[in-house]
């Protein structure tokens, strides 16, 4: 057993109001430099949708992520040794600017320099790249309100696996089913992109496991961009590095949650430290991928578990570290209820960022002058939701219905046993049955319910300390670093150094 | 290439050849330049073959004047010299080349030597002792062997092929150094006159190779003069079909086999995912309301 620890993340995609503001936070903070506009390190896109850059999970036009070859072992879909050298000047499957969108202002002066006419003066589109003006196409949420367009929506690769009727329920008017999906970087078990650099300008930091890419020994092979199957590096043309979340570091380093965690509206995101077994990485990423769900929990330890905190304690993990993990708010929504799950697992990446799937409302809809639902109970059956199971199980359960239907079925039960608490109408019996058959007790409904609902700042973001002294030791004597750290010159990264 | 190129090569061969072909000029020096730089086009007392018929030059016209006239042939015909000029006119327009490395004592000895044989009844010099046989098809097939190459020459001069284009050749035609010999019958018109240049070329470039390498008269140079007749024969059956032509239709050919490879090797790569998406849509979405991108967006 290999203890380490790994900062990690929830979303409850119920609780996402798709405002966008997590996005905004941190465009502000991090990429509103020349350079990055395109980039969005966090963004939020509706569900069924082709998403940003458009249909970032078709990995066969992509060919991100990792898969098995002949003999079970695991190589990257993007490269490999033989297809170095002649891609060496350009990766070949990578997203072009269009695929992203061409990032835009508009020429404002106009609107008080134009002169006086019969016009009312207008502020056109200006490329933010060439300056020049130009037609918007495209952008990172693009055309995609209440389901989207037959453009976009219908082309979401979730859909591949669905029965013509149930893609034709989907589209449905006054009957079509969306949800929010943000995203930012999942900072993976086993990052694609970290083995993808030849410069080997990437990497995982060892005390908290954020990936991050080293702008003075990153030159611009863009690799990482091929790699990354959830599209989530970004190459800044401007300096000629690529760049990605770098799950704000510094201010996790301080104390505060991330800059979209903590201004989420919806209260969504959940932060917390992980323990995990390191040894068992390569094995979880090679088995099928129905299986792999189930694996990864398992290679997730429990922090209260004396010989997990043993070999956590023989690996430099600091007492604190074990303290939060055992207070992660991550830890009982992966491990213990089982209701939040990684994207796309399929691609070997082990993500560490999970969600909870959506339980979208009953369906119902007006056929004259009365209301018609889908059923006669107030809270129906999880298999007849709106979003198809399928579906869901291709975004978030590796294919295998059974871990959505789980989830939600769990939800539901939580639901149903609030009712019985505040409006007493539900009868002890059903719910009982209803609590066994999701495999829930009342008290994990109270806690699932207290940390959906009512949750605080410091119940969802649960930071451990950096300890940066014990970083620092690793490399320089820590007194030494003290009297010549925020000293000298900085350099901004540019091309070729 | 460019002309200093050729210049520069003729150069070469000339010095490495003169320098290994000084033994061999032993006997009469003044015949032997006679026989290489005149006797291609010249005759004393054979007749007239590209030149004039040399017997007894030295009495028809001013010796001064024709030390000038060998000396330099062109700058005589620029002045605008009249003898000369009725000379060019009766003799085809061909202007008589300057002869390399030509002195005054050179010239000077040369006709010397022209006013000796010009006593003689029988001359050395009365041009080539080539058989008047009619050409067969062997002696064309023999010609052609010869001009490719395949068949090396006795003396071991290089093949025609290595400077000169002739009808059609295989692959891509002969080399581009020296003119194209197709129709170099027709311009010599007879076949004596063709085989006396053949038996001591006079240009600056092939005197030199072929000084010391002579072609033999009756199992090359007759063989040789046989192939040219059939070229020019057959090059005006077949007018436009030029080796020049068949190596652009070859080179088109060869593009376009290896774009075709290119399609088949990069014709899936990875292009565009957006446009590609948005194109489709609107083509199964026509009459069916306003297009996708005419929609309102976020």
């Amino acid at each position: 057993m290999d203890v380490r620890s790994q900062i990690s993340m929830v979303f409850h995609l119920d609780k996402c109001i798709g405002c966008h503001t997590c996005s905004i936070a941190c465009k502000n903070v991090w990429t509103d430099r020349k350079g990055t506009e395109y980039m969005w390190w966090n963004n939020v896109e509706t569900k069924p949708g082709t998403g940003f850059p458009t249909k970032w999970e078709d990995q066969r036009e992509y060919r991100g992520g990792w898969e098995l070859d002949e003999d079970g072992n695991l190589r990257l879909k993007s490269t490999s040794r033989a297809r170095i050298v002649p891609n060496i000047f350009h990766n070949p499957h990578m997203p072009s600017m269009d695929d992203y969108y061409e990032p835009w202002t508009y020429k404002y002066e106009d609107l008080f320099n134009a002169p006086e006419g019969d016009d009312q003066p207008t502020a056109i589109p200006i490329s933010k790249v060439t300056g020049n003006p130009m037609s918007i196409e495209a952008g990172p949420n693009w055309d995609d309100d209440l389901g989207g367009s037959p453009v976009y929506a219908a082309n979401d690769p979730n859909l591949e696996g669905l029965t013509p009727q149930e893609r034709e329920q989907l589209f449905a008017i006054e009957r079509l089913v969306f949800f929010y999906f943000p995203r930012i970087c999942n900072h993976c078990l086993n990052p694609s992109c970290v083995a993808s650099c030849p410069s080997g300008a990437l990497y995982k930091r060892g005390e908290d496991g954020i990936v991050l890419i080293d702008q003075k020994v990153c030159r611009a092979w863009r690799s990482c961009v091929a790699a990354c199957p959830y599209k989530k590096t970004y190459f800044n043309w401007q300096t000629g590095k690529s760049e990605k979340c770098i799950l704000c570091f510094p201010r996790l380093e301080t104390g505060q949650a991330p800059a979209c965690f903590h201004s989420c509206v919806g209260r969504i995101r959940y932060l917390g430290v992980m323990l995990y077994d390191a040894e068992r990485i390569e094995e979880v990423a090679k088995l099928p991928p129905e299986q792999m769900i189930e694996a990864q929990r398992d290679m997730l330890l429990d922090p209260n578990d004396p010989d997990v905190i043993r070999q956590a304690r023989a690996n430099g993990v600091h007492d604190s570290v074990i303290e939060a993990a055992q207070r992660s708010p991550v830890y009982q929504f992966v491990k213990l209820w089982k209701i939040a799950l990684p994207p796309h697992i399929e691609w070997r990446t082990l993500p560490m960022l999970f969600y909870v799937p959506p339980l979208l409302p009953v369906m119902s809809r007006r056929e004259g002058e009365t209301i018609a639902s889908t059923t006669d109970s107030f809270f129906h059956p999880v298999e007849q939701a709106r979003a198809p199971m399928s579906y869901l199980a291709s975004l978030l359960g590796g294919g295998n219905t059974g871990h959505v239907t789980y989830a939600l079925r769990k939800q539901m039960a939580v639901r149903l046993y609030r009712r019985s608490r505040t409006v007493g109408d539900v009868d002890e019996a059903v719910l009982a049955d209803v609590l066994r058959e999701a495999d829930t007790t009342e008290a994990e409904c109270e806690a699932i319910y207290r940390l959906t609902a009512l949750c605080t700042f410091d119940e969802r973001f649960v930071i451990p300390p950096a300890h940066r002294e014990e970083a620092i030791e690793m490399m320089k004597e820590p007194h030494e670093h003290r009297q010549s750290a925020g000293f000298g010159f900085l350099a901004g990264p540019r091309r070729g150094s | 290439m460019t002309t200093l190129h050729r210049t520069l090569i003729a150069a070469a061969l000339l010095a490495g050849l003169v320098a290994t072909s000084r033994p061999a000029a032993a006997r009469d020096p003044v015949a032997d330049d006679f026989r290489q730089s005149c006797s291609s086009c010249h005759t004393i007392g054979g007749g007239r073959l590209t030149g004039p018929d040399l017997k007894g030059v030295g009495e028809r016209r001013d010796p001064e004047w024709l030390i000038r006239f060998v000396l330099d042939p062109g700058a005589v015909i620029d002045a605008g010299d009249p003898t000369a000029l009725e000379l060019l006119a009766t003799h085809n327009n061909v202007r008589m080349p300057a002869v390399a490395g030509m002195t005054r004592a050179r010239a000077e000895a040369l006709l010397a030597l022209v006013a000796r044989e010009s006593q003689l009844d029988k001359s050395q010099f009365q041009g080539l002792a080539m058989s008047t046989r009619p050409f067969t098809p062997a002696d064309v097939a023999r010609g052609r062997e010869l001009f490719l190459g395949t068949a090396s020459l006795a003396n071991g001069g290089g093949s025609c092929m290595s400077c000169h284009a002739c009808g059609q050749l295989p692959l891509a035609g002969g080399g581009r150094l020296g003119p194209d010999l197709t129709k170099v019958f027709e311009r010599y018109a007879d076949r004596k006159t063709l085989g006396a240049w053949l038996s001591a070329p006079a240009t600056p470039t092939m005197a030199p190779t072929f000084r010391d390498r002579p072609l033999e008269v009756e199992t090359e140079v007759l063989p040789l003069v046989a192939f040219f007749e059939h070229a020019s024969r057959t090059a005006q059956e077949e007018q436009g079909r030029t080796p020049l032509t068949l190596f652009f239709l070859l080179s088109a050919a060869c593009t376009g086999a290896l774009l075709a490879l290119g399609g088949r090797v990069w014709g899936r790569r990875f292009r565009a995912v957006r446009r590609p998406l948005v194109r489709a849509a609107s083509w199964s979405g026509r009459g069916r309301g306003p297009a996708p991108s005419e929609r309102s967006s976020s």
